[in-house]
């Protein structure tokens, strides 16, 4: 799975950096042609959804779809799926 | 189907504020709808007048958008005309406390199978910012320059008192939390009222000195008290903080209802 942000729907309220056990979101630095500062992803391999929904065949976690006011956050599906290694800090 | 199917997806992104917690709980409301296989054919939203009444223009059921604080009354009709479908009402604190305070105690005293969403931002906030029955003890608003002098409306023991079968309230911070109570509500026969505590970041943060939407949501979680904390603390005779207000499920039980699918 991939995680996206959908930039037409997001206002960059930042409750998504708040929220992410991982610290996947980032405050965004650079404004879109909206002017909103849509927040940047850093390293979202390590996203539990991302790489437990295909064993788990159910979302996990999912705070930040959520919490998203603005339904700007989803998960594609990546055809075919490949297990990667990824390194957790906490 | 998916969560997605209930948006009307060419309406987004909604004319909500920027941080703004009513787009939080209709995610919330949505994946419990989902949760339990409703049809959107069989499921009906109805809001009265005011910010969180504009949720039901962007779900694609039926919905009723209707007068100021009457969204109850049109709910008990739909559902007594229609008691095979499935009613849900968004509403918020201005409207169902203040114009529509006793079509809400009445719908309680009924016992109506609906649930009944309050998106309680503590302000009138769409027509800028005036204090509404909720709003807390010494917060400023437009109408109150000086400080709010009154004591604020508790809507869940309100409800309690005038007979619904499950009130719950939780905050727009505590996502899980609420999609569980909403799942709950929308399955137990009777009145079912959900009081959520939302972020108006725009109306009321900005003359609270909690400007931005990250300060406003740790507010709401610093001063949360979970009900179960609340009854230890009494029943160890301990005082309980000042400022706090009590989250969780407050009442559960079952009284004879009105229309129920049969």
């Amino acid at each position: 799975m991939k995680l996206v942000i959908d930039d037409t729907r997001c206002k960059g309220c930042n409750l998504c950096v708040m929220v992410c056990p991982y610290h996947i979101f980032q405050e965004g630095r650079t404004s879109n042609r909206r002017g909103i500062f849509v927040p940047e992803l850093d390293r979202p391999e390590r996203c539990t959804n991302c790489r437990l929904q295909p064993l788990y065949q159910r979302r996990l976690c999912g705070v930040c779809q959520m919490i998203c006011p603005d339904q700007a956050i989803s998960w594609l599906h990546e055809a075919p799926f490949e297990p990667h290694k990824v390194v957790i800090e906490y | 189907m998916s969560v997605e199917d209930w948006y009307r997806v060419d309406r987004l992104p909604h004319i909500f504020c920027a941080g703004c917690g009513n787009g939080t709980i209709i995610n919330c409301t949505l994946e419990a709808v989902e949760s339990l296989g409703w049809k959107i054919d069989e499921t009906i939203f109805v809001s009265g007048i005011g910010c969180s009444s504009r949720a039901p223009g962007y779900i694609s059921t039926d919905s009723l958008h209707t007068t100021h604080g009457r969204a109850l009354p049109f709910a008990t009709g739909v559902k007594m005309a229609k008691p095979n479908f499935n009613v849900v009402v968004f509403t918020g604190d201005g409207d169902l406390s203040a114009i529509g305070g006793n079509h809400f105690i009445h719908a309680c005293r009924r016992n109506i199978d609906i649930t009944v969403i309050c998106m309680n931002n503590q302000i009138y906030g769409m027509t800028g910012g005036q204090g509404s029955p909720c709003t807390p003890k010494g917060a400023l608003s437009t109408t109150t320059p000086y400080g709010m002098d009154e004591n604020p409306f508790d809507l869940c023991e309100l409800a309690t008192a005038a007979g619904a079968n499950y009130v719950a309230r939780w905050t727009s911070y505590h996502v899980k939390e609420l999609n569980q109570a909403i799942t709950f509500g929308l399955q137990k026969p009777g009145l079912s009222f959900i009081e959520v505590l939302v972020q108006c970041p725009t109306n009321y943060g900005r003359r609270n000195k909690l400007r931005d939407v990250q300060s406003m949501i740790s507010a709401m979680k610093d001063h949360a008290l979970l009900k179960e904390k609340r009854d230890r603390l009494l029943a160890e005779g301990k005082p309980i903080p000042d400022g706090m207000f009590v989250v969780g499920t407050l009442t559960d039980r079952n009284r004879p209802a009105l229309g129920v699918k049969q």
